[in-house]
C-alpha cells in the first residue's frame, strides 16, 4: 500500500512539474470535482468554484452542475443518484434538512480533524447544528437564511410584535391589509408550522430527535393561530397555493401590507418596485407572546462530501474553500445569501447589502432547527399534508391527526 | 386433441413442429419473464419487508403490515378515487368524442390523407410535450386561453380546474386511437348491409344504431378495455401538469413517490403490488361483464 | 349515389375540425418555440417577431445533444431486438400449433398492458447494484417489457394476411421450417416488419417513467427526461422557450414517421387489436 501511494505520488509531483511546461499534461493531472447545487443566477456560486480551481494549482477543477431551484427537486435528483452509488458527485450543496437523512444512508463522509476544525472556525452557532447528526460534523456552513416581518412603513407605525397583533392591524386597515405567508402544500407551509410551534414554545421531536413530541399545548395555539389568520381576511385569497416567490410578488404590487419571507426579498423588492422600497420596515418574524420573541425555522445550505467521491480529500478542501469568508462575502453581496461566518455581519459591504443585519442576526440565534431525522422527509409531507389548506384547520381534530400522521412516518410506515 | 390413428411418422412431425414452435418463442419468453415477471415476484417479495434505502442496514420481514399501513392510508385512497374518476372520465368522454371523428374518418374522400395523418398526430406525440402544451396554454400569465377566453382562471391552483385540465390532455392525446379502433371496427361492417337498410327506408340514426353499432361492438369493447388499462396508469400528464398537487395526485404518482422520491422500497413495492391487482381487476371484470373475446382461440 | 351540397359541406368542415383539433396544440408549441424570451408571456397565439433564440439556446447545451443521441440509440436498439425476437415468436404463433400457445398469448398480452410503476422500484433496485443504472442497457432492458409484446402482437396480426401457400410449396420442395421462414417469410414480411419497428420505436421513443427512474446524467437519460428537469433561473420560472424548442425538436422525427407511414401505421395499430 505505502509503496504505491508513494510511487502515486511521486507520479503526480512529477506530473505537476511537467505540466508547467504543457497544457495537455494538466489535465491528466487535475481532477473534476462535480459541484451539485441549485441553479444560481447571480454567478456567486460560479465565482466561487473559478477562484478555489485556480487557488489550488491546479489539483482540482470545480465543475457546477446545477440542479432545480425547487428543494423539494433537488433532493428528488440527489439521493436517486447518491442511493445508486453515482460517482460522478464530489460535492454536495445541501440544504440543511438533509443532514440527518444524508449521513444515516452513508450518502456522505463526515468531517474530522483538522477539516472539521476549519469547517468550525467562526461560523454561527445555528448553521453549526444544522451539520451536526449524531455527534459528527457532515459538512461545512455555507450560506444560511431565516424569515423575517417585512412590513409597509407608510401604513403602519410601529412593527406588531405578536400574530394576533398583526392579524388585527391588517384587518383594520381594510383592503390593503393583506399578510403574505406561505401556504402552499410544501415545505413552506411545514417551516411555517414549525416556526410558530416553536416560537409557542414547543417542537416536534424530543431533544433527541427520536420520538413524537408535540406537546398539547404549544401545539394548539400554534394550529389555532394559523386557522384564524387563514381565516381572517388579512389572508390572500390564493394563500393555499402562495409560495416564496409568490408572496414576494404579490407584495411587490403594493396591495399587501405585511409578510413573512427570507431575506432574498429585499433586494428584488429594491429592484422591480422601487416606488415601495422606500416604505419597506423589518423586523424579528412576529411572537405569540409579548414577552418570548418568534422563533423561525432556519434555512440554507451546507456543503457536503460524497461517500462515494473518488477524490474526496481533494473534496473536502475545495468544500472549505467555496464556504471560506471571501465566498461568503460574494455570495452574500452578489446573491444575497446570508453568510454563515459570525464576523461577517459586522463588515460594512455586507451591512450595506443587508441593512437588517442585526436583526438577521438576532433571529439566527433564536432560530430552530426543522427535526433532525433521517425520516423528515416523511415528517415534512406528514406535516404539509395535514395541515394543508390552512383555512380548514381545526385545532382539536387536526392535532390528534397531525400526531398520527408524523408517528406513521418515523416509524417509515406513511405513504406519503 | 389427440389424433389416435396417427401414424408414428405424423406424431413425430408434430412432435417436431411443438420443438420448433417452442424454440422459436424461447428467446422472446425468456426475455419476457426476466424482465417483467422477476422484477414482479421481486416487488412482491420486496413488499413484505421493511426496507428502505435510507436505513440500508435495517432489512426486515414485516409480513403484510406494508398492505395495512397503505390500505389504512387516506393518501392512498385519495389516490385511487382520483385515478378512478380520472380513468372513467376520460374513457367515458373520448369513446363520446372518438364516434363522430371515427365516422368522419370513415366517410371523408376529399382530404382521407390529410384527416388520418392529422388523428394520428397527437397519438404519436410525447405524452409529456402534448401535457406541456396544454400547460402552457392554460397558464394564466403564457397562455393563450385565458386571454381567448376573456376568464382570469388560475387553472392548475385548483382542484377542479386542474382535474378539468388533466382530462381534457388526456382525451385530447388519446381520442385518436380510440377513434382508428372504432374506424377499424366500422370497416368491419358489410357495406351492402347499410345499403340494404338505406332502401328499407331506415335513416341515418336508425342505421347506425340498429347495424353498426352491433357489428362493431366487439372491436369497440376491445378498444375501451385497453384505453381504461392504459388510463388507470397515467403519469406523465399528472406528472407535468400539477406533479400531484390540488388533489390530484394518481396511485402511480404514489408509487413513483414512494419508490423513487423517497426510495421506501418495501412500502412502495406494496404499492406497485396493489397497482397491479387493480389493473387485473379491471381486465377480469371487463373480460367476464361484456364477454370479451380476445381473440386469443383464433387463429 | 350523389352527395348534395350540403352534406359535402358539412364534410369538408367536420375535415378542418378534425385537423384544427390535432394541430392546433402542436402549432401552439411550435409558436412558443418561435417567439423571443421577452415575448413569452404575451398570451397571443402567434409569435409577434419570430426568434431563434431558443433553439440556439437548448443546442448550445451539451446536455440536450446527448439525451437525443440517448433517445436515438436506445430507441432503436429497443426496437430492433424488439422486432427480432418478436419476428420469430409472431411466426410460431401463426403458422405452428403447440402446447402452451394460449397461455403465452395471454401472457403478452398481460404484459403489454403492464403497469410500469410496478416495476420501477424492483428495477432500481437490482440495477443499482448490477450497475445497470443510468446506463443503455438499463434502459432497453425495461423498455423492452412494452414493445416486445407489442412487437409480438403486431407482427402476430401481420403475419396472419400473409399467404402461406407459397411457404406450403417451398415444404413441399423439402425445406424445413426454419428454412422456410427465412427464404419465404421474411421478404413477404419485410414491410409488415419494418412498420412494427417504427411503432415500437415511437413507444419506446415517448417513455417519460422508465427514463426520469433509471437515469441521472447524460450517460441515458433522453429527452423527455431531459426536458423535464430543464433548469428553470428562478424557482417557479420554468424555462419555457427552451421546453418548447426541444419539444419541436423531438416531435420533427415522430412527424415525419408518421406524414410517410400513416396508412401502415394504421394498419398496424388497428389490426393487432381486432383480429387479436
Amino acid at each position: 500500500m505505502i509503496s504505491i501511494r508513494l510511487i502515486s505520488t511521486l507520479c503526480i509531483i512529477s506530473l505537476t512539474m511537467l505540466a508547467g511546461c504543457s497544457d495537455q499534461k494538466k489535465k491528466e493531472v487535475t481532477s473534476t470535482l462535480n459541484w451539485y447545487v441549485f441553479n444560481e443566477p447571480s454567478g456567486a456560486f460560479a465565482t466561487a468554484a473559478r477562484n478555489c480551481s485556480e487557488n489550488s494549482r491546479n489539483t482540482y477543477q470545480i465543475k457546477l452542475v446545477p440542479l432545480p431551484v425547487d428543494p423539494d427537486q433537488q433532493r428528488e435528483q440527489l439521493v436517486r443518484r447518491l442511493a445508486a452509488g453515482d460517482q460522478s458527485i464530489d460535492i454536495i450543496g445541501m440544504d440543511v434538512i438533509w443532514t440527518a437523512e444524508f449521513a444515516q444512508a452513508g450518502w456522505i463522509l463526515p468531517w474530522r480533524s483538522e477539516m472539521k476544525k476549519e469547517a468550525l472556525a467562526g461560523r454561527l452557532s445555528a448553521p453549526l447544528q444544522s451539520v451536526m447528526y449524531q455527534d459528527e460534523m457532515w459538512g461545512v456552513p455555507y450560506t444560511t437564511n431565516a424569515q423575517l416581518l417585512w412590513y409597509r412603513t407608510d401604513r403602519i407605525k410601529e412593527a406588531p410584535a405578536t400574530w394576533d397583533e398583526m392579524i388585527h392591524l391588517a384587518e383594520t386597515l381594510g383592503e390593503s391589509g393583506i399578510i403574505q405567508a406561505q401556504g402552499e402544500r410544501y415545505e413552506g407551509l411545514t417551516a411555517f408550522f414549525i416556526s410558530l410551534l416553536a416560537t409557542a414554545g414547543g417542537s416536534v421531536l424530543d431533544t433527541r430527535h427520536e420520538k413524537i413530541s408535540l406537546a398539547q399545548q404549544p401545539t394548539l395555539q400554534a394550529l389555532s393561530t394559523m386557522a384564524r389568520f387563514a381565516n381572517s381576511s388579512a389572508a390572500d385569497r390564493t394563500l393555499s397555493t402562495t409560495r416564496e416567490d409568490q408572496a414576494r410578488l404579490a407584495f411587490e404590487t403594493g396591495h399587501s401590507s405585511f409578510m413573512v419571507n427570507y431575506t432574498f426579498v429585499w433586494s428584488s423588492i429594491q429592484q422591480n418596485a422601487p416606488g415601495i422600497a422606500p416604505h419597506i420596515g423589518w423586523a424579528r418574524w412576529p411572537s405569540l407572546s409579548k414577552d418570548k420573541p418568534g422563533r423561525t425555522a432556519i434555512g440554507g445550505i451546507n456543503l457536503a462530501v460524497s461517500a462515494h467521491s473518488r477524490y474526496a480529500q481533494s473534496a473536502f478542501q475545495a468544500a472549505v474553500c467555496i464556504a471560506s469568508e471571501q465566498h461568503q462575502r460574494i455570495a452574500a453581496t452578489l446573491g444575497g445569501l446570508p453568510p454563515t461566518i459570525a464576523a461577517l455581519y459586522d463588515d460594512t459591504r455586507i451591512r450595506e447589502t443587508f441593512p437588517f443585519a442585526d436583526v438577521l442576526r438576532a433571529t439566527l440565534r433564536d432560530a430552530v432547527q426543522r427535526p433532525q431525522t433521517p425520516l423528515y422527509n416523511d415528517v415534512s409531507l406528514a406535516i404539509s399534508r395535514t395541515l394543508h389548506p390552512m383555512r380548514n384547520i381545526e385545532p382539536d381534530k387536526d392535532y390528534i391527526r397531525l400526531r398520527d400522521a408524523i408517528s406513521r412516518a418515523l416509524s417509515s410506515k406513511g405513504l406519503l | 386433441m389427440p389424433r389416435r390413428n396417427e401414424q408414428p411418422k405424423q406424431r413425430q412431425r408434430r412432435h417436431n413442429e411443438w420443438y420448433q414452435a417452442w424454440l422459436l418463442c424461447a428467446p422472446a419468453v425468456l426475455v419476457l419473464i426476466l424482465i417483467t415477471a422477476y422484477p414482479i415476484l421481486y416487488a412482491i417479495w420486496l413488499s413484505f419487508f421493511q426496507y428502505d434505502l435510507r436505513f440500508p442496514d435495517q432489512r426486515t420481514f414485516i409480513g403484510l403490515d406494508n398492505y395495512i399501513s397503505i390500505l389504512t392510508s387516506e393518501v392512498w385512497w385519495q389516490a385511487f378515487g382520483n385515478t378512478f374518476i380520472l380513468t372513467v372520465s376520460s374513457v367515458t368522454l373520448e369513446l363520446m368524442v372518438a364516434f363522430p371523428l371515427a365516422l368522419i374518418m370513415y366517410h371523408t374522400v376529399l382530404w382521407r390523407y390529410a384527416v388520418r395523418t392529422a388523428t394520428l398526430l397527437p397519438y404519436a406525440i410525447t405524452t409529456i410535450i402534448a401535457a406541456f402544451a396544454w400547460k402552457f396554454a392554460f397558464d394564466p400569465t403564457t397562455g393563450f386561453i385565458n386571454a381567448l377566453s376573456g376568464m382570469e382562471q388560475a387553472w392548475l391552483t385548483q382542484s377542479w380546474s386542474s382535474f378539468l385540465v388533466i382530462i381534457l390532455t388526456e382525451i385530447w392525446k388519446t381520442t385518436p386511437f380510440m377513434a382508428l379502433m372504432l374506424l377499424a371496427g366500422l370497416t368491419l361492417v358489410p357495406h351492402e348491409l347499410i345499403q340494404a337498410a338505406r332502401a328499407d327506408g331506415a335513416n341515418a340514426w336508425q342505421r347506425f344504431m340498429k347495424i353498426t353499432l352491433p357489428l362493431a361492438k366487439p372491436a369497440i369493447l376491445v378498444a375501451v378495455l385497453f384505453r381504461m388499462l392504459d388510463a388507470f396508469r397515467i403519469f406523465d400528464t399528472v406528472f407535468i401538469l400539477t406533479r400531484g398537487a390540488q388533489g390530484t395526485e394518481t396511485v402511480s404518482m404514489v408509487g413513483y413517490n414512494t419508490l423513487i422520491v423517497s426510495l421506501n422500497l418495501g412500502l412502495g413495492s406494496a404499492v406497485s403490488v396493489l397497482i397491479f391487482i387493480s389493473m387485473l381487476i379491471i381486465s377480469a371484470l371487463f373480460i367476464w361483464g361484456f364477454n370479451i373475446k380476445t381473440g386469443v382461440d383464433q387463429k | 349515389m350523389k352527395k348534395s351540397i350540403v352534406e359535402n359541406v358539412f364534410w369538408v368542415m367536420s375535415n378542418v375540425l378534425v385537423i384544427a383539433y390535432a394541430v392546433i396544440p402542436m402549432l401552439w408549441i411550435v409558436s412558443l418555440s418561435l417567439k423571443r424570451g421577452s415575448d413569452l408571456n404575451d398570451q397571443q397565439f402567434f409569435p409577434q417577431t419570430i426568434s431563434f433564440e431558443h433553439y440556439r439556446n437548448i443546442f448550445s447545451d451539451m446536455q440536450f445533444a446527448s439525451a437525443i443521441l440517448n433517445s436515438i440509440g436506445i430507441a432503436s436498439i429497443a426496437a430492433l431486438f424488439s422486432v427480432l425476437l418478436g419476428m420469430l415468436a409472431a411466426y410460431a404463433i401463426v403458422r405452428l400449433e403447440f402446447p402452451g400457445r394460449r397461455l403465452m398469448l395471454i401472457g403478452i398480452l398481460m404484459t403489454a398492458m403492464f403497469p410500469p410503476v410496478a416495476i420501477i422500484g424492483p428495477l432500481f433496485d437490482i440495477w443499482r447494484i448490477t450497475g445497470l443504472y443510468d446506463t443503455w442497457l438499463g434502459l432497453i432492458l425495461p423498455y423492452m417489457t412494452f414493445t416486445l409484446p407489442l412487437a409480438i402482437w403486431i407482427l402476430a396480426a401481420f403475419f396472419r394476411e400473409i399467404p402461406w401457400d407459397l411457404e406450403k410449396a417451398a415444404r413441399i420442395d423439402g425445406a424445413t421450417t426454419v428454412q422456410s421462414f427465412i427464404r419465404i417469410m421474411v421478404p413477404l414480411a419485410a414491410p409488415s416488419v419494418f412498420t412494427t419497428a417504427i411503432l415500437v420505436f415511437i413507444f419506446a421513443w415517448n417513455d417519460f417513467l422508465f427514463a426520469i427512474s433509471l437515469t441521472s446524467t447524460d450517460n441515458a437519460r433522453t429527452v423527455p427526461a431531459a426536458i423535464a428537469f430543464f433548469t428553470g433561473s428562478s424557482r417557479f420560472e420554468l424555462p419555457i422557450g427552451s421546453i418548447a424548442a426541444a419539444s419541436v425538436v423531438v416531435t420533427v422525427p415522430v412527424m415525419i414517421i408518421v406524414l410517410f407511414f400513416q396508412q401502415r401505421i394504421i394498419a398496424g395499430l388497428t389490426s393487432g387489436a381486432i383480429k387479436g
